[in-house]
């Protein structure tokens, strides 16, 4: 197996190495994709269809019994972590890439709007993006299908938002509003981060990897859990090192050049991981920044029943979960902190119902209590952007090691002042737009949470303060590549795959370009 | 393996639940079975953590905060089983309903009954009357904060009330996720196939 070297290793099948891949076998390049988990045939192995009363915990398992695959936190398998995505997508504005400039904190990314717009609609034709085209300049509209109807409760939420002078819009998801590239549409059974069975949500297993592996220029290493990015005397990555993820055997993959793109923490692990004589403190970490700087989204969270649908007949609105989202405005207000926030919002899934245990009584009022607001149940969830500071970052565990004896990766976080005063003003506010759509509020989380991971290889021009230029390729190592939410120098408030896969686009063509050019 | 999966998905369900898409692209795209009507888990005969004269107890408890109404009530959508379950798989809550058990138990012995199982309907409820008002006033967050924050105080209540909390916690998980409560009471109508999500078309 060793014998066969690659043009490209790429370490990682989700977002970035899916987009990747397929890029590059498209376009000629011999390549080898390593998978730390199994193959999953998402049509069968998902339980996207089950309901809490089949299984005697009440909790509904991702994988059907017997499927290997997401039974932990850090997603393996074939696909990676677009398997169970929500798949909302947005393109980031010059504000995003540029928050320094914008408001004097944090980093600005050393790239423009302008050099990944062709590449996000790229992305978008490929994969298939429904929105509505709403021209605002902080959410940069793209080539869409058509939008989703919003649900009635969303109708409710926009017309109090509206009030305050604040604009609800729809969603944008890679999900197929109509059938398109041989995939069916939508049909709206409600769990999507459960797996889609038909692919009418974006997977880069079925999307990417299926059709690339036709070109005859693509091998899928599945089960190989990467333990190394191998770098010779010249400076060279030559490929990796990996362990069977069943049986613990070694093997390795050899490439003329590697991209590692494992997600954020899992990459940062990796390069840490792979220390050697010139690199003693992990790889491509000569400036000492390699894990720094991590900068989860932090989010919020408000449940509340909303009182005109108190009583009312249930609707079957699950949907695709959420069709609607407050885009950021408080970026043009006056505020006290640097930064801003969007709201996902009304994405709960009507067949888990852990509020009723926080409303009052017992006894048949209760019951009938909990019935009633059934209908009227909404959550919210504002997203914000953090800050870098020196206290929130990822190394590795000196102590703690995983399942196959690597050493397990940490996170650390810890909020600054500006994030506090982010998380402060985007509880107030949905709380103000909740009450203003006719809102009883039901609980107000008092505590950010983290979700997205980014950061911790960041992409700079000054190889002293970053780890990977503006194409993506390490600072150190010329044929080394890291393309994931680690290298976002700031995070934005918005979700960031779509960054990711316009990201992997964009490196796909540079390194073609180094390729023809014999420089890699 | 092929072959498997296609024998898999032959297996069609009642109408409404299946989806037929024409397109021949993919065979596989073409059907597939929604599972809404698969039957739900089923329930053990026996409690395993809870003693007969305990499981008895925890029952009555079941019925009294979710009773049967118009529609079928905890006892009926096997919560009992279900806290029994949930105590044999979490020791710190197993302790806690034991504990809260005999608590019951002395207080009905106070009114001249061995057990509280034995009290009249009403004087159980007078006496999970203050429970549950003093449990309601938990705060909806609890436990540690990280990141910098400062610590929450820790709520500070009877063994008794911490005790109503869990149960009555247990009982609204048990049942509203059971098809008697999640079906039949909140009347779920998800996880089906429809050609369009429908506009909203009322006044707000």
């Amino acid at each position: 197996m060793a014998s066969k070297v690659h043009d490209i290793v790429i370490v990682g099948s989700g977002a970035a190495g899916g987009t990747l891949a397929a890029h590059l076998a498209h376009g000629g390049v011999d390549v080898g994709i390593v998978e730390g988990g199994p193959p999953i045939d998402t049509r069968t192995a998902f339980n996207t269809h089950a309901l809490p009363f089949h299984f005697p915990n009440r909790h509904i398992p991702t994988m059907k019994p017997g499927k290997s695959g997401f039974h932990s936190e850090r997603a393996r398998g074939v696909g990676g972590k677009t398997l169970t995505w929500n798949a909302v997508a947005w393109r980031f504005s010059q504000r995003d890439f540029k928050g320094r400039t914008f408001d004097g904190a944090g980093e600005d990314w050393p790239i423009d709007y302008a050099d990944l717009a062709p590449y996000y609609t790229k992305v978008e034709r490929e994969i298939g993006v429904c929105g509505n085209r709403d021209g605002l300049e902080d959410l940069p509209d793209g080539d869409f299908l058509p939008p989703v109807p919003m649900k009635c409760t969303d109708v409710a939420v926009m017309k109090g938002a509206a009030k305050l002078g604040v604009k609800v819009i729809h969603v944008r998801k890679a999900t197929l509003s109509r059938p398109k590239f041989g995939r069916p549409s939508c049909h709206f059974c409600g769990n999507c981060m459960a797996g889609c069975d038909v692919v009418a949500k974006y997977n880069s297993a079925d999307v990417h990897l299926r059709p690339a592996m036709k070109t005859g220029k693509l091998t899928v290493y599945s089960d190989a859990v990467v333990r190394e990015v191998v770098v010779n005397g010249d400076n060279r990555a030559t490929g990796i090192r990996y362990l069977n993820r069943e049986t613990g055997s070694e093997g390795e993959v050899m490439g003329r050049g590697v991209v590692v793109c494992c997600a954020c923490v899992q990459s940062v692990a990796l390069l840490l991981m792979s220390k050697s004589a010139r690199y003693p403190v992990g790889l491509a970490n000569s400036s000492g920044h390699l894990g720094k700087h991590f900068i989860p989204h932090l989010m919020g969270g408000v449940q509340c029943f909303l009182r005109e649908f108190i009583g009312k007949e249930p609707a079957n609105d699950e949907g695709f979960l959420d069709h609607a989202y407050v885009p950021s405005f408080m970026h043009t207000r006056k505020r006290d902190y640097a930064r801003s926030f969007g709201v996902q919002f009304n994405y709960q899934n009507r067949r888990s119902v852990g509020w009723a245990r926080s409303l009052p009584g017992f006894g048949k009022q209760y019951k009938e209590s909990v019935a009633a607001r059934y209908p009227a149940f909404l959550t919210f969830s504002p997203y914000g952007e953090m800050l870098p500071n020196p206290k929130s970052f990822i190394d590795l565990d000196p102590g703690q090691k995983d399942a196959h004896g690597l050493p397990a990766a940490r996170r650390h976080v810890h909020w600054g002042a500006n994030d506090l005063k982010v998380f402060d003003d985007m509880t107030k506010w949905s709380v103000r737009i909740l009450e203003s759509a006719g809102a009883d509020i039901l609980t107000v989380s008092d505590e950010p949470r983290t979700n997205h991971e980014l950061g911790g290889a960041r992409m700079g021009s000054d190889p002293r303060t970053s780890v990977v230029n503006r194409f993506c390729q390490t600072h150190d190592v010329k044929n080394l590549f890291v393309v994931d939410g680690s290298v976002f120098p700031s995070a934005s408030e918005k979700n960031p795959t779509h960054t990711i896969m316009a990201l992997a686009a964009r490196t796909a063509d540079h390194i073609q370009e180094r390729l023809r050019k014999g420089e890699l | 393996m092929a072959e498997q999966r296609r024998e898999a998905l032959k297996i069609i369900g009642a109408v409404g639940s299946t989806c037929a898409f024409p397109f021949s692209a993919d065979e596989l795209y073409g059907q597939h079975a929604h599972g809404a009507d698969a039957a739900p888990a089923a329930v053990p005969a026996h409690p395993r953590f809870f003693s007969a004269a305990e499981f008895e107890t925890v029952s009555r408890l079941a019925d009294l905060i979710i009773p049967a109404t118009s529609t079928p009530g905890a006892l009926a959508a096997g919560v009992p089983a279900y806290i029994d379950f949930t105590a044999t798989n979490n020791a710190q809550s197993g302790k806690l309903l034991r504990e809260g058990i005999a608590w019951l138990d002395r207080a009905a012995s106070k009114q001249g009954k061995a057990r509280f199982v034995d009290l009249e309907e009403s004087a159980q409820v007078a006496l999970l009357d203050p429970l549950c008002k003093a449990a309601d006033k938990a705060p909806a967050f609890t436990g540690p904060r990280g990141g910098g924050l400062k610590a929450r105080p820790a709520w500070k209540a009877p063994i008794e009330v911490r005790f109503f909390r869990a149960v009555k916690s247990l009982a609204a998980d048990g049942f509203f996720t059971s098809k008697h409560g999640l079906v039949d009471t909140l009347r779920y109508s998800g996880n089906t196939v429809r050609g369009e999500f429908p506009e909203c078309i009322h006044e707000h």
